[in-house]
């Protein structure tokens, strides 16, 4: 047994410290703040009410919508962006120097701020002197209001996530294969097996590590993301974009319900909690079956 | 052992195989394609007239409109913006990386008490988001007299980086060869002494690394200041933006001017970096 030594405790309380003021403390006060309500706007003159904040928030069909959107931008982002980067990385595997360049590339619009990608995107959107429309409507289709049309809006401002988000993945899911050792496929392709079944019993297992990194990753940003919603459509029309993050936003800065808006907030990081674990759990134990 | 081996066979370009290629990379191009054109286009509409680009957006611009820049950093005043950018960015990420460091060195060099516990208290920090503690922080800023300062809008967004610093700097300093630090120690070498000459030149890239990612992240910030930063003289780039769209709705020209000019700094910084970038977000990912 050490002898009890004070020296690291010193050198990782700074962290401790810090972390505690700005992220745990916080969480646990906007658990508190959830079981009380305040007699106007943003007076401090709590009174406690229980679960009365969640009863209302579960009929609250504004706030429903909005934390159904941010599971539907979840599937998205994983059936988008998540999937693609890991073809391409499998594409640029087999490839020598070039895939680093590849790579580089994809990964730039991920180096651009949410806020400028919105901005961009609302103008290649543009009804009628956007790109887009112009490209579809001289190939021969129909253009159509991308970001003013109920039904489509939340895949179209997916897109622009999608967009700065692919690279990302290709670069993780690169990384992770060049760990591969290429004997297995190899090995694999004696015993028969195809492209696809390379892929699928070669690939996919010896990626786990990667794939759940890229999952949580996905599922956490796909929860809290604000800006390029804010920027990009503010949730409109008639808040078929709306997401929780806005829903927090409006409800604490625009209303001063600090209360009501913290019940929000308890909500989103039990939710991010929960899938996260999951997805960990579930991939973990697959693991074992095999 | 008789072992004979089978001569390598060539590889044989027929036309099934030159298909293949020729279909990977059309693919692997069209997504450069995908990447680079809404980038292209921004740079595009900065440096036309209105009405040039309203004729053709593919076209590289004729009379490029270098005085769109001038304008919105000296007349609209957005030397301002970035400047309050650039203190937000600097400080918060010196601030995460000087924590992150120390907080490393404690997790990778020492066992104790409690270890497995503590990371695991800090990786859970990667969960939380701005969203799910702006009240708390906001009134806590109120509380101390900090809303519309620097110091407001630094300290909780450095917050944010720090777990992702923490775990990064652990995983590399725990592969540094323990021999190097346990003689280090034997020669008299205190704690401070060990972290300046054994540890921090030789994850000196990680280090880079960590401080690149984190300036990024923080130059790119945006909703933190939002909420912190309400008055104009204190808001940076992101933000300010936002505030010349409401007022110039139409003018995409110079909306893209500021993209731009929040966009370049990053570009260049990146295209310079790229590999440390790269090492940073690719470590975080495998190491487990």
């Amino acid at each position: 047994m050490p002898r009890f030594n004070i020296r690291p405790y010193i050198f990782i309380a700074p962290a401790l410290i810090y972390l505690g003021i700005w992220i745990f403390y916080p969480i646990v006060n906007a658990l508190v703040l959830s079981f009380f309500d305040s007699p106007t706007g943003r007076s401090r003159d709590y009174f406690w009410v229980g679960i009365g904040n969640y009863s209302k928030l579960f009929q609250d069909d504004l706030f429903l919508k909005s934390l159904y959107h941010n599971i539907i931008w979840v599937l998205l982002s994983i059936a988008l962006p998540v999937v693609l980067g890991l073809l391409l990385a499998v594409l640029l595997s087999g490839r020598g120097r070039s895939r680093l360049m590849y790579a580089s590339i994809y990964f730039i619009p991920q180096t651009v701020a949410a806020v400028c990608a919105a901005i961009v995107w609302r103008w290649i959107y543009d009804p009628s002197i956007g790109p887009l429309n112009w490209f579809l409507e001289t190939i021969g289709l129909e253009g159509r209001p991308w970001l003013a049309d109920e039904s489509i809006v939340l895949i179209a401002v997916n897109m622009i996530g999608s967009w700065s988000y692919y690279g990302f993945c290709v670069l993780i899911f690169m990384a992770g294969l060049q760990n591969i050792s290429p004997e297995l496929y190899d090995a694999a392709k004696i015993d028969g097996a195809g492209a696809l079944q390379q892929f699928f019993y070669v690939t996919i297992p010896l990626l786990r590590n990667a794939i759940i990194f890229v999952l949580v990753y996905t599922i956490i940003g796909s929860m809290k993301f604000f800006d390029l919603i804010f920027v990009a459509t503010n949730g409109g029309p008639n808040e078929a974009s709306t997401v929780v993050g806005l829903r927090i936003y409006w409800h604490s800065m625009r209303e001063g319900r600090f209360n009501y808006a913290a019940t929000m907030s308890t909500i989103l990081t039990i939710v991010i909690l929960v899938l996260s674990v999951a997805v960990i759990r579930q991939i973990v134990t697959e693991g074992e079956d095999d | 052992m008789a072992y004979k081996r089978k001569p390598r066979k060539r590889r044989s370009y027929n036309s099934a195989r030159l298909m293949q290629s020729l279909i990977i990379h059309v693919i692997l191009l069209l997504f450069v394609f995908i990447a680079l054109f809404p980038i292209y286009l921004m740079f595009n509409a900065a440096l036309k007239t209105s009405r040039e680009l309203f004729q053709s957006f593919l076209t590289l611009p004729t009379d490029p409109q270098w005085q769109n820049f001038g304008f919105i950093l000296n007349e609209q005043g957005y030397k301002g913006a970035l400047y309050n950018s650039l203190i937000l960015s600097t400080s918060s990420m010196i601030l995460t990386t000087v924590i992150s460091v120390l907080a490393g060195y404690g997790f990778a060099v020492y066992r104790f008490v409690g270890k497995q516990w503590l990371f695991l208290l800090v990786l859970t920090g990667l969960m939380v988001s701005e969203t799910s503690v702006l009240i708390p922080v906001y009134q806590l800023l109120q509380d101390l007299g900090l809303l519309n300062t620097y110091a407001g809008m630094i300290l909780p967004q450095a917050a944010l980086g720090l777990t992702f610093g923490v775990f990064l700097m652990t995983t590399f300093f725990k592969d540094i060869p323990r021999a190097l630090i346990d003689a280090a120690v034997v020669d008299g070498g205190s704690d401070l002494q060990v972290l300046r000459h054994v540890i921090m030149p030789l994850a000196r890239p990680a280090i880079m690394s960590l401080a690149l990612i984190e300036f990024m992240w923080a130059w790119n910030s945006f909703f933190f200041p939002l909420v912190i930063a309400t008055k104009q003289w204190l808001m940076p780039m992101s933000v300010r933006i936002i505030d010349f769209m409401g007022r110039f709705t139409f003018k995409y020209d110079m909306i893209a001017t500021t993209t731009v000019i929040l966009f370049t700094p990053i570009l260049i910084l990146y295209l310079i970096t790229q590999r440390s970038f790269h090492r940073g977000i690719t470590f975080g990912a495998l190491k487990d």
